[in-house]
Order: structure tokens, then sequence, then C-alpha cells
């Protein structure tokens, strides 16, 4: 009970903390409305992502159409909201992903040292040197081959390929700063006090451990979902992140950019001005997250 | 990403490049670097009234026996003369033959070519070298051997020269005004990287990816073209090729994607020229195996369709509505309006399916290039075809993926662009026919079999229109493509430049009579 407590008053004083600075609560408001978007967007949205129906084409912004409509006729203002969340699914689940594979192998590395550390550390090494989009790139070239019949492993896979991607992307970065804690806090006195007591090494590793290293987590977590958002954005961009008639930032910019943009430039600017309003909202919090960290600390 | 080249011209390069490279399977795309070939005497820079056009794009193959694209025939087309031309209707014209006959059967062609013309080295131009060029044409080296491989035998005798094919082609006529045909020099050495033509322009300097620069030929037999000099600039895609025209470092821009020229037209600074071809988008459905070997399916997917939505939504107006066959309003004397299109109701597509025993409707994939205007008309047809209960994911694959490995002669359900054509009988024949090679949507139908056959040998010229009325009733009632639209070619011109007719393959568009104010 008092656990609970103890963890409910954390995370409130948490909140207070990331309102009390200006900048700060301008992030968490703008990425708070998104996530609300990405939830109830579809709902919400006053026309279907591809319904085109009555709705004039290449029509400038009106109240009837707040971001005016694309040249196949289609409510921008509609795909927008509807958008929200097959990016958060996108770039949100794939850091989360990321996060939990990236601290399990963090934390196992990190405590376990020897040999295993060595040789993952350098298939960690490897894979950083790889700019993240080329990565994504040769990943996705791989996996939108596959031959695509319905229900296989493939076939979920090629689905859900970018997830994958930013996922398989991000794992060697947070494995990376998480091990570094790890080193840190593995020659602590209540670990080793934990060692001698014989306790499990997933008893070490989650219960002693992983609790030290949740502040830098945090941090990072949050820095690899901006940079996911723009990842996802960016492969939805060269038309191999969604399908069309998907919805998706990125895949939108792309098909308004070139002579659409002349005939209906407002089809491009609101989703890109999306994704960027995004990216700074996340961006901001993250900043924030961090200095309330650094300040507990 | 693909979008240097905009249209269905890259993909026909594409198909012969990979029909050609056969079973070896290698496509070798042979990457010239043609320099300059004029001795350099004349050395002239462009003078001031040098007419400056821009391509979204730059040749890669510029011996004529293989090019393809607008920007590589545009090129030679400057340089060298076809026998005959065409014009923006189709029609034939004469260039470096001045008169024909044919025989009856179609057999035997009779040419007169035209007397003094010199090659821009100085040599005059003899049967010897057309004779060398058609036969060049008809080796297995070309790609254009299918067409020229039935000439049987050729005689000079004095300017007349006697064409025998091997078998009787009605068409003929316009095999000789193929894009590939342009008359070299008997013998003539590296070509593809030396240029010695008749044509009414000469080569000053060629810069790879660059520019190509070319001077009036004054000794051009037909009369000295009204221009000084000719100049293609290429640019890396439309968009570059567009902002030069804007800038006014270039007096035209050919070859553009229809939201691009309906921007320029409408800002009233330049002349934007639109002219109809026979260019289309081909969306097609299996007809050898399930769903649509079923004609109730075929059908289905006619009556979901809105033609005139997804012509006006996806060409924005531009060119003309389809009729699901492949002989379009351009071939004025063979289209018909006679038979009626399936009506637009998405009900009886429902029920068509239920009949056809899918009650509950299909679910596809459609595969698409990605090629300009490709992905929002699939995206169009699936948001149509879900009314009636058909639906459809939409994979955009990559031109190389699309056309790889035959891919696109594989799948299900998917749109292929076709270039414009001259005459109809091409698309029938590579396309229609039973086993024909690109038969992308495996129909096989003994009476459609039977008329195109048929409409290929006859050259009595009302017989044909019967067949080819026939043809289009039974691709319209029974066939398992749906034909939108065909493509406008389109043409933006500074405000002084004049006498210059777009022609519907664009890179035909002749020069040597511009003028600039």
């Amino acid at each position: 009970m008092d656990n609970i407590q103890r963890i409910v008053q954390g995370v409130l004083r948490f909140i207070r903390q990331l309102f009390g600075d200006p900048q700060t609560a301008v992030g968490t408001t703008i990425v708070l409305l998104f996530l609300f978007l990405a939830f109830f967007g579809n709902a919400l949205a006053p026309y279907g992502a591809n319904e085109t129906g009555d709705i004039p084409v290449s029509a400038a912004p009106s109240t009837q159409h707040p971001f005016g409509t694309d040249t196949l006729g289609r409510d921008v203002f509609s795909r927008v909201m509807i958008g929200t969340s097959s990016i958060f699914q996108k770039a949100g689940l794939g850091t989360l992903l990321a996060v939990l594979i990236g601290t399990v192998i963090g934390l196992y590395i990190g405590y376990q040292g020897g040999w295993i550390d060595e040789a993952t550390s350098r298939v960690i090494d490897a894979l950083l040197a790889m700019p993240a989009l080329l990565l994504a790139l040769v990943i996705l070239g791989v996996i939108r081959n596959l031959s695509l019949e319905q229900g296989s492993l493939q076939f979920l896979l090629a689905r859900n390929s970018v997830l994958l991607v930013i996922a398989v992307v991000y794992v060697p970065i947070v494995a990376r700063v998480v091990r570094s804690s790890t080193l840190e806090i593995k020659t602590r006195e209540f670990v080793q006090a934990a060692r001698i007591r014989g306790e499990s090494l997933g008893y070490i590793l989650f219960r002693e451990i992983f609790p030290s290293v949740v502040p830098t987590l945090v941090v990072e977590a949050s820095l690899r979902f901006s940079y996911a958002i723009f990842l996802v954005a960016a492969l939805g961009f060269l038309g191999i992140g969604a399908n069309p008639p998907t919805p998706d930032w990125g895949l939108m910019v792309e098909e308004a950019r070139g002579g659409n943009y002349n005939i209906a430039p407002w089809a491009l600017n609101f989703p890109a001005a999306a994704i960027a309003l995004l990216v700074v909202g996340v961006n901001l919090m993250s900043d924030g997250i961090k200095n309330i960290v650094q300040k507990s600390e | 990403m693909l979008h240097k080249e905009q249209n269905e011209n890259l993909s026909r390069r594409r198909f012969l490049k990979i029909m050609a490279a056969g079973a070896a399977g290698a496509v070798i795309v042979s990457c010239t670097t043609p320099g300059a070939t004029d001795e350099g005497e004349e050395g002239g820079s462009a003078s001031t009234d040098t007419i400056r056009v821009a391509w979204g794009g730059a040749p890669s193959v510029l011996d004529p026996s293989q090019a393809s694209a607008d920007v590589e025939i545009a090129f030679l087309n400057a340089i060298y003369d076809y026998l005959i031309d065409t014009d923006a209707d189709n029609t034939l014209v004469p260039r470096l033959a001045t008169d024909w006959e044919v025989n009856e059967e179609g057999t035997v062609y009779t040419l007169t070519i035209a007397e003094g013309v010199t090659f821009h080295n100085g040599d005059p131009l003899t049967l010897d070298d057309v004779m060398w060029t058609l036969e060049r044409l008809g080796s297995d080296e070309s790609s254009a051997a299918d067409l020229f491989g039935i000439i049987e035998t050729m005689e000079a005798d004095g300017n007349t020269l006697t064409i025998t094919l091997s078998e009787p082609d009605a068409d003929f006529l316009y095999t000789l005004a193929d894009n590939r045909a342009l008359i070299l020099q008997a013998n003539a050495e590296d070509i593809g990287n030396s240029f010695n033509g008749t044509g009414p322009f000469r080569l000053v300097e060629y810069i790879t990816e660059d520019r190509a620069i070319l001077e009036a030929n004054p000794d051009y037999f037909a009369g000295a073209p009204t221009v000084g000099g000719l100049e293609f600039i290429y640019f890396p895609d439309t968009e570059a090729a567009v902002n030069a025209l804007r800038s006014g470092t270039v007096d035209s821009v050919l070859r553009l994607d229809n939201p691009t020229f309906l921007g320029l037209s409408e800002e009233d600074l330049y002349q934007a020229v639109d002219v109809a071809t026979n260019g289309h988008d081909l969306v097609r459905l299996r007809a050898d195996r399930e769903p649509g070997s079923d004609p109730n399916v075929r059908l289905a997917f006619k009556h979901a369709t809105d033609r005139q939505a997804v012509f006006e939504r996806v060409q924005l107006g531009f060119g003309a509505l389809g009729r699901d066959n492949p002989i379009g309003p351009l071939y004025s004397r063979y289209y018909t309006e006679a038979f009626a299109l399936p009506e637009h109701n998405p009900e009886m597509a429902r029920q068509l399916l239920a009949d056809a025993g899918y009650p509950d409707g299909l679910e596809m994939t459609l595969f698409v290039p990605n090629a300009p205007g490709r992905p929002e008309l699939a995206q169009v047809l699936a948001s149509q075809w879900a009314e009636a209960g058909i639906n459809v994911t939409i994979e955009v694959q990559e031109e190389s993926v699309y056309y790889g490995d035959d891919g696109w002669l594989e799948v299900d359900l998917g749109i292929t662009p076709w270039g414009s054509r001259p005459i109809p009988q091409f698309y029938l024949d590579v396309a229609y026919k039973s086993g024909a090679m690109w038969n992308e949507a495996h129909f096989s139908d003994e009476e459609l079999d039977a008329l195109i056959e048929e409409a290929g040998a006859t050259t009595d010229e009302a017989e044909r229109v019967g067949l080819y009325e026939e043809i289009q009733r039974i691709l319209i009632e029974r066939g398992p493509v749906i034909i939108p639209y065909f493509f406008a070619s389109f043409g933006v011109f500074a405000e002084n430049v004049s006498g210059v007719a777009v022609h519907p393959f664009p890179g035909r568009t002749n020069f040597n009579n511009a003028v600039l104010a």
C-alpha cells in the first residue's frame, strides 16, 4: 500500500514538474493533444479518410474543410486527424518495443560482462555505424518483397514492417545506453548484497538494477520517440512506409508534392505542419524530462 | 525514386529491355557516353536564335535501333531522317520518301526516295544507305527486329526502292515510320556515339546527362531550319525542367504530368498545348483463373467503375474517356461509340459477384507501378470498387519491381501504362491475342483471335473498320480490361515560340520550323 502511494505521489510530482516549466508545458500539451487524436481522431473526424463522395476536389481551406481537400477530393483535416493514430502506432509502439528489448539486452550484457558483453557490444557498434534511415530502407526492402500470402507470417511482418523497423533500428541504441548505466550501478553495494544473498539473475536485473535505470530510460525513450516520428514520416514520404490510401502523414506529403502542389498546396502544408508540430512537441517534452531527471539526481 | 521519366514510355522501354534480355536474364543497359562527332570546324556556340528545349530526364541509349525514350528519339529525330514521318494526327507524312505505293496484297511496297540529300559529312544519300539501315533494323541485335524481320528482299532502281515482305502486312508503312527507323549511312561505325545523319540539325556538342547542342543544317534537303540552332537540356526531373522554364533558361518543356501541366496552363504566362494520344492505363484482371475466369466477375468490375469520375480526378480532364479497349478516339477511322459501356452501378456489380459465387464480395491486391498518377488511379478505383464489395489492398511497387521477373504478367489485378502507338494493331497483336507475349490479362477468346488475325492482314480499309468494331464490342462486353482514359501529350512553350506542333509521342516533335519572335 505504502509502495503504491509512493509511486502515485512520484508520478503526480513528475507531472507537476512537467507543467512547471512553460516550454515543457507547451510540449507536453501538444503531445497530449495528438495522443488524444490518436485515440479519438477516427471518431471525431468529420469525413472518412478515403471518403470522396460529393466532396469537391482541390478545394481551398474553408469552414467546411478547414485544411482544404486534396486532388482526389479527400478532406485533408480528417486525414490528418485519422493519420495521428498511425504515427503513434508505428513510432510509439516501435519505440516501446525497442525500449523493452533494448533494456533487457542492455541490463543483461551490462551485468554479465565478459565475452557475451564483448560480442554483443561489437554487433551493436556495427549496427550503430549504419545510418538509421539506410538500415530501415534495407530492412523494408527485404520485408516488402516477400510474397504476400494473407495470414502467413510474412504477411504479418510486411503489415507491421515499419513498426518492426523502428524497433530494430533503435534496439542497439537503447541497449547501449542501458548497458552503460548498468555497468555503473552493478558495482553499488545493494547489488553486491543481493548477489551475496543468492538472489536469482532476474531478480537482480529487474528488481535491483532496473529501478535505477528508469530515469535515463525515460529520457532516452522520449528522445527516440521524436526520432521515430521523423523516421516514420520519412519512410512514408519515400513511398515505402505505408500503402495508399492510408492517411499516413509522410505519404500525404509525398502525394501532394510536385505538380499537385500547384493545385492543392494545403494538402501538403497541413500534414507537413502536423509532423513538425508533433516532433517539436515531443522534443520540448523530452528536454523537460531530461531537466527534471537531472535535477532529481 | 523513379521520378526522372514519367509515364508510359519508360515502361515501354523497360518492357523492351526485359524482353530483349530474355533467358539470359541479364538486363544490360548500355551506358554510352556519346562524344561530339562533328569535326568541330563549325565549332560555333549557340546563337541567339537557338530554341532551348528542356526534358525531365536524359538519354541513355542513342543507337537508333535500341532507343525508345522520348528524350532519345527527340535527339535522333533532329540529327537523322525517317523515310516517312507521322504528324500530330497520326497521318503519314513524306520525309525522305517522297511517295509510296502498295500492292493489293500488302506485300510489295515501292518508295520514291528524295534526291540531292546529303549526310552531314558531305556524302550523298544513296539507296544503299537506306537498305543497309533497314537490314540493320531487322537484325537480331535490333529491338525492332520483330517489325523489320518480315522484309524478304529489297531492290533499288534509280531512286525507287522496292521492298517485298515475306507475309502481308497492311501496316508496313507505319513500321517504316517507327521511332527507331532513322536512316544511317551504310556501314556507319560507332553508332550511338558518333552521329552522321541527313537531318535538319547537326551535332555541335553532346554533354552526357547535361545537354546536346545542335546547329541548323544549312544544306537540309527540305530547306534549312528556320532557327539557327536547337539545344536539348536534360534535367533530373520534370520539376527542375519547369523551374528552368519559369526562370527563362529554356523556351520549352515537353512531357509533363497532368497536375504540373494544369498548374502551368493556369498561369497564363506560357503557351500550353495538349494533344490527344492513344496512350492509356490498362486496368486488367487475369482471365485464366479465379476469380477473373468468370465473365460475371469481369462484368462486375466494369459496373463498379465510374470512368467519368476517374477521368476527372486522375487525368484532370486532359485526354479522352476510355471505352475498355485500346482503340481510342485518336484512331478516328476505327473508333466507335456504337456499343454501350456497362454503366456505373455498384448494386448490379454486387449482384453479379453474388451470381458468380462471391456473395460477400472480393478481397484482392491491386498492383500498381510507382509512376506519376498511377497510385492516384489505384486509390480512386479502390474507393469506387469498395462500394460494390470489391475490397482491394493497393500495392505500389517501384517500376523495376513491377516489371522485374515478369511480375506484371503474373498478378491477378494490376494497372499497366501503355504508350501511344500510331496504329491499333500493335496493342491487339502483343497484348490481346491468345498467348501473346504481353497478354497480361491472359485473355483467350477464339472469336477475338480470329478478328485480330484478319484485321492485321487485310488491306481493305472498309473491311478493317468492320473488324475493329467487332473487336471493340467483344472487349467492352466480356474483356478482362478496363481502360478508363487515354492520356494527353503536353508541351509548354514561352510566349515567343511558334511553329512547333507537339506530337502525341513528344520525342517525335519536329523543331525545324520553330520561330523565335
